[in-house]
């Protein structure tokens, strides 16, 4: 389809691919054309929606809805199941303790949100340190430093929790320990991401032009090949948010995460698994469905990023 | 030393095939290919009538944008609709009109009675197949054939094609073959079935010269044999004078000229030809300048009214960007999309002639 | 060469310097040498193995030797994996040298470091084949043509200074033909022949001596050609500049230079002047080219000579003369073994400085042999090897950051 053109031009395969006509545009850079195309992708928006509405949700729903998180509430009726959903209970009663299930969720989204964009962020500039040197130096360098990467890609990180938590004891590690290890295995991925982006980029033209006038290697790693790798490191790291708060759920439902005190989603779910078979399905429900939603949402927003960011797409 | 001689040229040869062969086997008329994206739509193909007969070899030139892939793509149907729309026009094809086939009666058409060599033998080949089973592929859609009939085929295709070895070869996958290689392959695709006509999109612009020359020697080669049409879409002007006998100028999604290659190459009608033309570098030329066509081509949201080839046209006056004008007709399958050809013009022609001196080089 | 019957006339030009067909006076080329370029070599190592051992060499760039006169227009062609447009870069020290010398102005860049070969940076510039890849999208004009302005600046020139640099490149905008106003765009806004230009300006706001072109034109449409290549020698006139003009195209190359090379396999096949190497050309392969070019003249018909096969390997290049394996003089002469033994020198065949690497340079232009070549049977001709792809030599999981690209 080489001649169909719109504004954002399609690049040449061969010689002579491109019409050369006189495009007439409003002064856009790049950035500002991927936020144009990124409100037009209907996905896009439906999981920005999603996901913010629970990022607001987990904000502000803790200050509105008043049961306070961490009184044992004394239920009139005592039903060691817990309650279904009711006019009181929207998300109805845990078991044994009959808690409300709607405030231990709003009140654990915030924990989830926050490991997760915390592991994400620090596996994005940790991914990209290494990915960028390992791809720009070459050589030595880059053989040694991928061969850790894929030394550490070996490892299971559930076994790797594990193991920690037996030093630290069950389920007794803080929130900004399991944040750390997160995201201390998130930056393999993006590092070789990276690097391989970076060692497309380096043959560029652009940059050769850029040597040929004698700027310094500093500028180009900066002005030249970072600004042009943002794009995929965006998409991994948003999608990496979704993986880590997945992660996380994960780990602290089978009760080697999170301590029991710190409020995560998953931590909800470790104690419901049992009452499911005498008829409590609320429970483990809402903050199941609570995660989906969350990281249904970033998926969406995460394809959406990446259609946008990439100029070959067609939106 | 490789001399030039002028020897008689592909003129006899091309009367004898018109007078002999006369039956038409593609005839396109005011095709319209729309395609309809986020600013607007863009007309690629707007009103193009051409034909060929049965044997013969048709030359659709232009620059890029101008419409001629997607003239080729339209008559293999193999546009994406939607963004695409076929918006208008006929292109019957042995008494049928394609654009009303259904998709079953079409795929029997497609590779069996035209076949398609595309520009990019790189992309074009499926790398994870070899090379045998694309060309078996296609045998055994078309022809009654089991497997091993259709290896033989496809073995004799290859070997039809000038590849040595090719009980090796037939094995072999994509990456392990040079890009002359490759292009090969496809014409030997493009031939396993027997096709009536040969649409060759760009064949040899991805390719070194001297490649170019063995796939362009070829690609005659073949058609000759087999007696073939031969529809060549390209924008080298050199590649049109040696391998066809006529030629179709495109621009801006419209033909502009039409004639023998003799008649549009030696007397263009349309200043875009002669633009053209004039600005192929040669040595001949050293020491001057180039002779340039200013500005460039019109944007596919902004046509200009009129002509389409008018703000960059060095003889246009005031009826030019009022009005566009048809194809007017100079001869017999001679037209030529300019006011200057219109009879109350002609002393305009006359300056346009005599700024021309003669013959191009 | 080809028939110049009634040799055109273009309706504009004024002719600056031009002789009979055959002998070209160039008022260009007659200068000082300004590039000395000897015996240089560009391999690129082909390493196997977990441990990432050498294996092989791309030999890119063979044992190279020739010279750019100040003012002219240098052009070399060659095809895919010849090595043309691998000379330009090392030149430009964009690529490693593997031995071997390039003077420019007496001084070897090759061996320059740091400072001083920045400061030689500033005198040679280059521009590029690819219009889009080119450009960095992310920066405006201004940007893109003003950081190399930066990176050269003194207190003498002061480009330091932002204002300054951008009205040194609003200049350069204007002399390349496009707008002041542009400095503030972005390339995706451009259409090729645009981006080309920016690619110029940019080369030209450095004010450079010599300007390495690689392939500039090639991704152009024909009508765009014409403009770009009438600016660069427009750009020659004005601002003294010295071209490496590398294109695989030939009737540009004829056009625009006053001296070709012609290059093969990494090796200088063929030098001469312009007209010289067109109506007399005296290497086997630069004959091939030649006649391998498809004439817009339907009344020519020439006879083309087809080369057999594909280009070799420049991994693993022929025995002796690199062109032998499709070498028509070599069919033509019985094959003789001096071909495959012996790797021809390029040696001086005229007092114009002609030169060739052939063996046999003085028969190719026999009659009797040219005709008998030129009747090839074209079907039967792809024979033998298609080492175009150099050995795989990367274990699976290996990640190889070499660029042996070919070229």
């Amino acid at each position: 389809m080489a001649e169909i053109i719109g504004p954002i031009d399609l690049p040449p395969a061969t010689p002579a691919d491109q019409p050369d006509y006189d495009v007439q545009l409003e002064s856009l850079n790049q950035w500002q054309i991927a936020w144009r195309r990124f409100k037009r992708h209907r996905m896009a928006l439906i999981g920005s929606s999603m996901f913010f509405g629970m990022v607001i949700i987990g904000l502000i729903g803790p200050l509105i809805f008043q049961y306070d998180p961490y009184k044992i509430p004394v239920p009139e009726v005592r039903v060691n199941a817990g309650r279904p959903p009711s006019l009181a209970h929207l998300f109805g009663e845990t078991g044994r303790l009959q808690r409300d299930v709607l405030t231990l969720v709003i009140n654990r989204i915030r924990y989830s949100l926050l490991i997760g964009v915390i592991a994400s962020a620090i596996g994005a500039i940790v991914g990209t340190i290494v990915g960028g040197v390992a791809g720009f130096f070459g050589g030595w360098t880059d053989t040694i430093l991928m061969r850790i990467v894929d030394a550490l890609l070996s490892l299971p990180l559930l076994f790797v929790i594990l193991a920690f938590s037996q030093f630290i004891g069950q389920g007794a590690a803080s929130w900004v320990t399991i944040t750390i290890i997160f995201g201390l295995f998130g930056w393999l991925g993006i590092a070789r991401l990276v690097r391989a982006v970076i060692l497309s980029l380096r043959e560029a033209d652009y940059v050769d032009a850029a040597r040929a006038a004698g700027v310094s290697d500093r500028r180009i790693i900066f002005r030249h090949l970072i600004p042009n790798s943002l794009s995929p490191i965006i998409v991994a790291t948003t999608l990496g948010v979704a993986g880590v708060i997945i992660g996380e759920a994960f780990v602290s439902f089978l009760g080697f995460g999170v301590d029991p005190l710190t409020p995560t989603l998953g931590n909800i779910l470790s104690g419901s698994l049992e009452f499911i078979s005498q008829g409590n399905w609320w429970w483990a429900f809402f903050p199941g469905a609570s995660i989906v939603v969350i990281v249904l949402g970033i998926n969406f927003m995460g394809d959406g990023l990446r259609d946008a960011l990439d100029p070959r797409s067609k939106i | 030393m490789t001399e030039a001689t002028v020897e008689t040229t592909a003129t006899s040869a091309a009367r004898e095939r018109r007078a002999g062969v006369g039956d038409v086997l593609l005839d396109v008329r005011d095709l319209r290919t729309y395609f309809h994206v986020m600013d607007g739509t863009v007309k690629a193909v707007d009103g193009v009538s051409f034909s060929i007969r049965k044997g013969g070899r048709l030359a659709l030139v232009g620059e890029s944008g101008c419409g001629k892939s997607v003239t080729a793509l339209s008559i293999m149907q193999l546009i994406d609709i939607p963004p695409g729309e076929f918006a208008g026009g006929e292109i019957i094809f042995d008494g049928v009109d394609l654009l009303k086939l259904k998709t079953s009666a079409l795929r029997k058409i497609r590779g069996g009675e035209i076949a398609m060599i595309f520009q990019e033998p790189m992309t074009s080949l499926n790398p994870v197949m070899s090379v045998g089973d694309q060309i078996m592929e296609a045998v055994l859609l078309h022809h009654k054939v089991d497997k091993k009939g259709a290896l033989a085929i496809a073995t004799q295709a290859l070997r039809d094609v000038g590849v040595a070895d090719p009980t090796r070869r037939v094995r072999q996958y994509p990456h392990e073959l040079s890009g002359g290689m490759r292009q090969r392959i496809m014409i030997a695709m493009a031939l396993s079935c027997d096709p009536k006509l040969i649409i060759a999109d760009e064949p040899t612009t991805a390719l070194d010269v001297t490649i170019q020359r063995q796939i362009l020697e070829l690609i005659k080669a073949v058609q000759e044999r087999t007696g073939a049409a031969l529809l060549l879409i390209t924008h080298d002007l050199g590649v049109v004078a040696e391998t066809v006998d006529d030629v179709a100028v495109m621009y801006a999604g419209r033909v502009v000229e039409t004639g023998t290659v003799e008649e549009v190459l030696l007397h263009p009608k349309m200043p875009y030809t002669r633009g053209l033309l004039e600005s192929i570098p040669s040595q001949a030329k050293r020491g001057q300048r180039l002779s340039a066509i200013k500005g460039s081509v019109p944007n596919p949201f902004r046509m200009p009214n009129g002509c389409k080839f008018e703000p960059r046209c060095p003889y246009a006056w005031e009826t030019c960007s009022e009005s566009e004008p048809e194809l007017i007709q100079l001869g017999p399958d001679r037209t030529a999309r300019c006011w200057l050809n219109d009879k109350r013009f002609h002393d305009r022609l006359a300056e346009y002639e005599a700024s021309m001196s003669g013959g191009r080089a | 060469m080809t028939a110049e019957a009634g040799a055109t006339e273009p309706v504009s030009g004024e002719v600056r310097k031009s002789g009979p067909s055959g002998q070209q006076e160039s008022g260009h080329g007659g200068g000082k040498t300004l590039v000395q370029i000897t015996n240089l070599k560009t391999y690129y190592p082909i390493r196997a193995g977990i441990l990432r051992r050498v294996v092989g060499n791309v030999r890119a760039v063979d044992d190279v030797t020739f010279e750019i006169r100040r003012g002219e227009v240098f052009g070399l062609v060659g095809e895919s994996g010849c090595g043309k447009t691998t000379l330009g870069r090392t030149l430009l020290r964009l690529e490693q040298p593997t031995a071997g010398k390039a003077e420019f102005d007496g001084t070897d860049v090759l061996s320059l470091k740091g400072k001083r070969l920045k400061d030689m940076r500033r005198r040679m510039q280059v521009i590029f084949q690819d219009p889009v890849g080119s450009l960095n999208p992310r920066m405006p004009v201004s940007d893109l043509i003003g950081e190399g302005l930066l990176a050269q600046a003194t207190p003498e020139n002061g480009w330091h200074n932002r204002k300054i640099r951008d009205k040194r490149v609003a200049d350069y905008l204007e002399e390349v033909g496009l707008r002041r106003e542009y400095t503030r765009r972005y390339p995706h806004e451009f259409s090729g022949g645009q981006r080309q230009r920016i690619g110029i300006a940019r080369a030209l706001a450095l004010a450079p001596e010599f300007i390495f072109a690689d392939e500039p034109v090639s991704a152009l449409d024909v009508s765009i050609q014409s403009q770009v290549l009438n600016l660069l020698l427009d750009l020659r006139e004005r601002f003294d500049l010295t071209y490496l003009f590398v294109a695989h195209n030939l009737s540009v190359v004829q056009y625009i230079s006053d001296r070709v090379g012609v290059m093969y396999l990494g090796k200088l096949v063929e030098v001469a002047d312009v007209g010289e190497l067109y109506a007399n050309p005296r290497h086997p392969y630069s004959v091939a080219l030649l006649s391998a070019v498809p004439d817009p003249d339907p009344r020519v018909r020439k006879r083309h000579l087809v080369l057999k096969g594909d280009v070799p390997s420049p991994a693993a290049p022929p025995s002796g003369c690199r062109f032998h394996t499709r070498c028509w003089l070599y069919e033509q002469l019985g094959r003789p073994e001096q071909c495959s033994t012996q790797d021809p020198e390029l040696r001086v065949l005229n007092p114009t400085g002609h030169r060739a690497a052939c063996h046999f340079a003085e028969r190719v232009s026999e009659p009797a042999i040219a005709e008998t070549a030129a009747q090839q049977d074209v079907v039967a001709t792809a024979e033998v090897v298609d080492e175009a792809e150099p050995p795989a030599a990367d274990d699976g999981a290996s990640t190889s950051s070499e660029a042996p690209l070919a070229n």
